[in-house]
């Protein structure tokens, strides 16, 4: 007897938006050129994006600025209407916008969302309770285990105009899962945070996944949030899917090379390293370089020999070196599986 | 019963978030002073007038109705074009559009929390009015819930056009203007310059084909004690018409600019 699997939590084929911009030159008379005769261009924001999330699954969702993440989100979530192609979340087209749908999904966007300014939190959470019709023994339930995660004690009764970003933050990820959605859309949750604080928003993703088997797509600046959560990477580029893979294969993807660290002895200059890789730099006796993949073998066994090191380890490019390969160049590549 | 609950959070914590803002409500309420300024052009007019009167008004009758008309603006109030011309250009919009809940709910609960935060500076503020310029309202017990209930009907068609307006923002750069056109016709209409019966006949004909008059000018005459209580039921009848129209016309308006919505910024 054989099971199929289960229905995905997120279901894209061929996503696509398109819109228009309206394009004025600057000043006066481009101004009044733009009076008369208002010109505009079309964008394809998204193009062609196709994918599956399985119920439970968190998945990096990376990509320059502009590549598309956010409209991919925003028409995952019903916010956009596509201008082609497919999607459901949790069994539901986004863009129908149904109570059923909203009651599923979240999406984090930035820590000005879902609070009243002028009022406490604790007024925003009871509002969301009634919208979302929370019962109160699970909203009860559910304020216990965010005041334990996330730290919230003693800042609920407080305006939310005179918290802190972090503490307005923890209050509005309270605020967008208070439902408890079975599909997060978070689209750059720590953005501006200091480290501890982005570590705290990052345990509490990671243990509410874990709780309720959440089905969450991350977008982030910062590669810790991804490398801490997600074991899946989806990287757009220019509106096209261009890897869809785990993070490991995402370090093995052309160019990314690896780090080769050295201890030194004695000390040498960043040029006489310049033969052996790329993107030298030297501090003091401490030095680093690029090397290709396929070469890392053959170029310590040099520095080794020619050299006189004290100590040599061989590391995976940071996440951010491999994005800054993936994007250095400018035409999408086809879609890597891994 | 969870909606009742839902209208009962909604309403209560609008409330308490209009109530922070309890100081800038009286200011804002002495800021709409068109009515009281006609109110003193006019009442020079009869005092100057052969007779002391202009058709049937002298000064303490162009008092009255000017103060009902002022009173009633005060709960005609509408501020929701503002707020959504705002939001769909931000993209503040889309959080709100996130929940299981029309945003304009929220709206509509902030409007009516904000009408009890005005309730009593309006009344005291109306007395003392009343007593400099020497007004004298009805003594007709009938008139008042009368015209409670034809400003609530009001306030609900103002509410509903005015969301309309503001959601144009999904089309435009900015939908505030034609929010501004939309109250000078109301403004006018609505007798808010001049009783309509001062207008020329045709524009009296226009009127009675529009909502205004009957929103703001007719309430206005009861409390006056210038229209009786069949005025006031043909009037509630010819509101719940356009109420239904209003309807309507914001939810074919809300749900085509969804289609443009952009979701920019948040």
């Amino acid at each position: 007897m054989t099971t199929s699997p289960p229905d995905p939590a997120v279901h894209v084929r061929d996503l696509r938006k398109a819109y228009a911009v309206h394009e004025k030159e600057p000043g006066f008379m481009g101004s009044l050129r733009s009076f008369v005769s208002r010109k505009t261009r079309q964008v394809e924001a998204v193009r062609g994006v196709s994918f599956d999330l399985h119920p439970g699954e968190v998945v990096g969702f990376l990509g320059p600025n502009g590549a598309g993440k956010t409209t991919t989100l925003k028409m995952l979530s019903g916010l956009l209407h596509p201008s082609g192609g497919e999607a459901r979340v949790a069994g539901f087209e986004p863009r129908r916008r149904e109570a059923a749908f909203l009651r599923q999904i979240t999406l984090v966007m930035g820590q000005k969302q879902q609070l009243i300014w002028d009022l406490p939190a604790l007024d925003s959470f009871l509002v969301n309770q009634a919208i979302y019709e929370i019962p109160d023994d699970q909203y009860r339930a559910t304020m216990r285990e965010f005041t334990d995660v996330l730290g919230l004690d003693g800042i609920l009764k407080k305006q939310v105009r005179k918290l802190s970003l972090g503490e307005r933050m923890k209050c509005e990820l309270a605020a967008a899962l208070l439902h408890r959605p079975k599909v997060l859309f978070l689209d750059e949750p720590t953005i501006g945070l200091d480290v501890n604080m982005q570590e705290s928003v990052r345990a509490f993703v990671r243990d509410y996944n874990e709780r309720h088997g959440a089905t969450v797509i991350l977008t982030s600046h910062y590669m810790a949030d991804v490398t801490a959560l997600a074991r899946r990477i989806l990287v757009i580029d220019q509106g096209a899917l261009v890897f869809d893979g785990d993070l490991g294969s995402l370090a093995g993807q052309a160019g990314a090379g690896k780090t080769i660290r050295l201890q030194l002895r004695s000390p040498v200059t960043a040029q006489a390293l310049a033969g052996y890789g790329q993107d030298v730099s030297v501090d003091g006796l401490s030095a680093q370089l690029r090397v290709p993949r396929a070469e890392v073998s053959e170029r310590a066994a040099r520095l080794l020999a020619d050299l006189d090191v004290a100590d040599l380890t061989v590391e995976d490019p940071s996440i951010e070196a491999i994005m800054a390969d993936l994007f250095g160049h400018r035409t999408p590549p086809a879609l890597e599986r891994a | 019963m969870s909606r009742l609950n839902t209208a009962r959070v909604l309403f209560a914590t609008r409330f308490a978030e209009m109530a922070e803002y309890r100081a800038e409500v009286v200011i804002w309420m002495l800021s709409g002073t068109l009515s009281l300024v006609m109110m003193l052009v006019w009442m020079a007019q009869a005092q100057a007038a052969p007779g002391g009167q202009i058709r049937g008004y002298d000064a303490a009758g162009f008092a009255t109705y000017f103060l009902s008309t002022w009173l009633v603006s005060q709960l005609l109030v509408v501020w929701v074009a503002w707020e959504l011309d705002f939001e769909i250009r931000q993209g503040t919009l889309s959080a709100k559009l996130l929940r299981p809940l029309d945003p304009m709910w929220t709206h509509y609960a902030s409007h009516v929390a904000e009408r009890l935060v005005r309730l009593v500076p309006m009344l005291v503020l109306v007395t003392a009015f009343a007593l400099l310029s020497g007004a004298r309202f009805t003594t007709e017990w009938w008139a008042y819930p009368a015209a409670l209930g034809l400003a609530a009907l009001g306030f609900t068609a103002r509410f509903l056009y005015e969301y309309a307006i503001g959601l144009l923002a999904f089309w435009t750069e900015s939908s505030t203007s034609f929010q501004e056109l939309a109250w000078l016709v109301y403004a006018a209409l609505g007798g808010m310059f001049a009783p309509l019966d001062f207008y020329p006949a045709w524009v009296q004909a226009v009127a009675v084909w529009t909502p205004f008059p009957y929103m703001l000018g007719l309430p206005a005459q009861l409390l006056a004690g210038k229209a009786g209580p069949e005025d006031a039921l043909r009037g509630a009848l010819v509101m719940l018409g356009w109420l239904v129209v209003f309807w309507f016309l914001r939810l074919a308006v809300w749900r085509a600019g969804l289609k443009k919505y952009g979701a920019v910024g948040a």
